[in-house]
């Protein structure tokens, strides 16, 4: 089976399929937002006067929300800031006009009055050393969270050798090609809005909060999505053109263009990390890990990141006694946002190269000594939890043949290098489907689009297909409105297979039971396909659904719902000494192996072979697996080599186009093998696990060994620019 | 700026428009004056390929043309339905290969290597044709499927 069934392939390459930036309504009007021109600062008065001077133009800014809202929003997250900018363009203020060149023109007509403030920019300027028993003090810390277990002290005391090492990483954003973009149309009291999202039901609630509307007023429908990689998982541009729509009394489109997606983007921003590892022979008896996360101008209370990411740096090794450590670091730039698999790919990068320099510093093997550490089943996390079924050790051992073959057969000058990672999946709170048997199909309703990577168009069919034997290409999928739609909490966190799918399965079962009563035989029901009609199938008896289903089913077709929340889960409370951490389950990991070159004149880094190992569970679909996993690496090697959001001391993004944000192209990107380890099934539908995520973690982490191994430079900053490996090579 | 009428050959359709401001780009013309959604809006700084069209066959970035340089020429964009030997053969590929994720660059990616396909038949190798595609991007795929579907558009040229 191949991507090629997927059902979205023949309106994408017609040209027919609507993005977010291609909707259109009648009567719309086009917006643009006023930008903060200072990255911190007072503001003293906002003047849309000028604006609404000219003609066709509606401006709002903070004094209008109250006579345009039924009720206050969230006094933490006011629409337009009225007392204190936290971030260059942050939005003071929102236009409409009947052109983009008007809406321009009125919005660069709002006179600003803004008493600048000093700007914290740098992450390390707010802690030039790190931060001690004051940090809790400071007005920059807004999470801190701090775990330990077992004789820590003790552990570093008795080692034979202590290895502390300082990781730095960049801050890089999801270069979705389709910018953010949303059309609103308020009439009466339903706040309709149709935007390019991975979570309708997640905009929902944020722009009910926000606005202060009761949620079952407010109308999210998505559209096909350019790409989200985490970056369309939260409201953005949404609240502003409801607004716009409900003061123009018409709809209105409000769209990113690709400098602003860059400026106003949510996504990883810098971060170190520190590393200290105790060592007695060839074994780690203690961890110590530390982590400076800057979280921009996230609000307190609301960081997710501090305690989700430092958890990648916890494992996936066995440790005896550990330390960890984290402070969400505020700075003047817009809040941290989630980035495909958030900060997992820059921790395993620092684990992943630590590690190897401290079996080197104790004459082992490096990928000897981080087999010797890794989780197997049933081992227990540095927070207390149980691994499950984990393929990694597994694809490790094939990583480790795979590299040793690619460093028999290598031309003089390149390196090969391996890197891991590991993933859970089932994040988010859960959600629903709905099943629809007609004679001739079976429909699949839900809230969620496809936005890209298959996980709906191919992972719920396949799961209906298997479950109810039913022709892949009798399955549609429907896409509704969150007024009409089941819930669901969301396409992320490689969550919709594993999550959807179940409720899918329990639905099938639902659907099964109905068809199997009426056909009067006990036992799993097949929808076979003859003549264009479906036959529900029970062991021997065989029967049209045309002649199983009411009248009134004839009509509307036969219903059978499926649910499924997230699994519980729970770390040990007793290892944490304060602050928040994410609890874990259905482990997965991934082992790459990476073979490049490196110009020994330049440092330039040219990447040329590419193998990986991946546990996905049970693959439910080889070629969107497949995909995933090419497409994950592609992206992993930006983070790994080019992507590097460089942010002037004043919080402007300075390099805020794809000439300057270099991603990957065509030709640097190598075609990778990939090998899926199976064996060792999660708790989606038929042992399945995600696998949205997971193909990014171990990039850098692969492609920084292989420089060590060609070069000998030791690079601890990401990204590993040409520049960096001088550097390291002392070219430079 | 000065608008005035002006004349455009999309997908050999003729088009008019009584006032056309001089420093329109192609791209909003096809867009939101013709309704063509199909070629996609990414950059607007011509770094991303996404809104690449055919002018008289050649691969042309329609965020940084000016609709009035292109008004005696062919436009060629993804919208122009089934008939088209090349576009139709790339599309084919694409489908075999897997060669999309979100979509969002397959447009522009079709487009381009339709144009290098009619101007060059298979006289181009491979790895002529992926050195070619190097200013489209994806962030989907990884470009591997995408290749993938080169190799057989190219295969299947005459």
């Amino acid at each position: 089976m191949s991507a090629a069934t997927r059902s979205d392939l023949a309106v994408k390459l017609a040209g027919g399929a609507i993005y977010g930036t291609d909707l259109d309504l009648p009567g719309m009007r086009w917006a643009a937002l006023v930008p903060s021109p200072v990255a911190h600062g007072r503001v003293r008065s906002v003047d849309l006067a000028p604006a609404r001077r000219l003609p066709g133009v509606v401006a709002i800014g903070a004094e209008d929300l109250p006579s345009l809202l039924p009720g206050s929003g969230d006094a933490d997250r006011p629409i337009f800031p009225t007392r204190e900018v936290l971030y260059r363009n942050q939005p003071l203020a929102a236009v409409a006009a009947s052109t983009l060149p008007e809406a321009r023109r009125a919005a660069a007509a709002v006179r600003v009055d803004i008493e600048p403030l000093p700007a914290v920019i740098d992450l390390e300027s707010v802690f030039p050393d790190w931060p001690g028993a004051e940090a809790d003090r400071s007005p920059h810390v807004i999470a801190h969270v701090h775990a330990r277990h077992g004789e820590i002290e003790a552990a570093f005391r008795s080692a034979d050798r202590v290895v502390e090492e300082t990781y730095r990483t960049a801050s890089v954003h999801q270069v979705a090609l389709e910018p953010h973009a949303c059309v609103a149309s308020v009439t009466g009291d339903r706040w309709y809005v149709r935007t390019s999202t991975q979570t309708p039901f997640g905009i929902r609630e944020d722009v009910a909060s926000l606005l202060g509307v009761p949620e079952e007023r407010v109308v999210v429908d998505g559209t096909w999505v350019g790409g989200g990689f985490g970056g369309k998982g939260s409201s953005l541009l949404e609240p502003f053109a409801l607004l716009l729509s409900r003061a123009a009394d018409r709809p209105v489109r409000l769209a990113l263009d690709y400098r602003q997606e860059f400026e106003l983007g949510r996504t990883t921003l810098p971060a170190v990390i520190r590393l200290a590892t105790a060592v007695r022979g060839a074994r780690i008896v203690g961890r110590r890990v530390r982590l400076l996360l800057d979280v921009g101008s996230s609000l307190p209370g609301r960081d997710f990141a501090t305690g989700y990411s430092i958890g990648f740096l916890l494992g996936p090794y066995r440790t005896d006694a550990f330390e960890v450590e984290g402070y969400g670091v505020r700075t003047n730039k817009p809040p941290f946002g989630p980035h495909r698999a958030p900060f997992a790919p820059q921790c395993a990068f620092a684990v992943e190269s630590h590690l190897a320099e401290v079996a080197r510093s104790v004459g082992v093997d490096p990928d000897a000594f981080r087999a010797d550490h890794l989780w197997h089943e049933g081992d227990s996390t540095a927070l207390g939890q149980r691994v499950g079924p984990f393929g990694l050790p597994s694809a490790l051992e094939q990583a480790r043949a795979t590299a040793a073959r690619w460093r028999a057969e290598r031309p003089p000058g390149r390196g090969v290098g391996i890197g891991m990672g590991f993933w859970s999946t089932g994040t988010g709170a859960g959600g629903e489907v709905r099943l629809v048997l007609t004679p001739t199909e079976l429909r699949i309703v839900q809230g969620e689009r496809e936005i890209g990577s298959g996980s709906v168009l191919r992972g719920l069919v396949v799961v209906a297909e298997r479950a109810l034997g039913i022709p892949s290409d009798r399955v549609r999928v429907e896409y509704l409105s969150t007024a009409e739609a089941p819930y669901d909490s969301g396409v992320f966190g490689s969550r919709t297979v594993g999550a959807l799918g179940r409720a899918i399965l329990e639905a099938s079962a639902s659907l099964g039971a109905t068809l199997a009563e009426r056909l009067g035989e006990a036992g799993p029901v097949r929808l076979e396909l003859t003549g264009g009609e479906l036959i529900a199938v029970a062991r021997s008896v065989r029967r049209p659904v045309r002649e199983l289903l009411s009248p009134g089913e004839l009509s509307v077709g036969l219903v059978a719902n499926g649910r499924h929340f997230a699994d519980p889960r729970k770390i040990d409370d007793s290892r944490v000494v304060t602050g928040s951490f994410y609890p874990y389950t259905d482990f997965t990991g991934a082992a790459h192996v990476a073979e490049v070159s490196v110009d020994r004149e330049t440092g330039a880094v040219r990447v040329e072979r590419y193998a990986a190992f991946h546990d996905a569970g049970a693959v439910v679909d080889p070629g969107t697996a497949r995909a995933s996993v090419e497409g994950g690496i592609a992206m992993g090697l930006g983070i790994a080599l080019t992507e590097e959001a460089l942010w002037s001391d004043d919080g402007r993004f300075l390099n805020a186009h794809l000439l300057d944000y270099r991603i990957p192209t065509l030709g640097e990107v190598p075609v990778p093998d990939v090998t899926f380890v199976e064996g060792f099934p999660g708790a989606g539908p038929f042992g399945a696990k995600g696998l949205g995520e997971p193909p990014i973690i171990p990039v850098p982490a692969a492609i920084a060994a292989a420089i060590r191994d060609a070069s000998g430079a030791h690079v601890t900053e990401l990204p590993i620019s040409a520049e960096r490996v001088a550097r390291a090579l002392k070219l430079l | 700026m000065t608008a005035a009428s002006a004349d455009l050959t999309v997908n050999g359709r003729r088009a008019s428009f009584t006032a056309l401001p001089d420093d329109e780009r192609l791209l909003d013309t096809l867009r939101w004056r013709l309704g063509l959604k199909g070629t996609k809006e990414g950059c607007r700084t011509g770094d991303c390929g996404a809104c690449t069209v055919l002018v008289d066959g050649r691969s042309t970035l329609s965020c940084l043309t000016l609709t009035r340089e292109v008004e005696d020429a062919a436009i060629t964009t993804i919208d122009l339905g089934a008939g088209d030997r090349e576009v139709d053969r790339v599309r084919a590929a694409f489908a075999a290969a897997g060669a999309l994720q979100c979509g969002y660059c397959t447009p522009g990616f079709v487009i381009a290597l339709a144009g290098l396909l009619k101007e060059r038949g298979r006289s181009l190798s491979l790895d002529e044709i992926l050195d070619s595609l190097q200013g489209n991007l994806c962030r989907c795929t990884g470009y591997a499927a995408i290749a993938r579907a080169a190799a057989l558009a190219r295969e299947a040229a005459p």
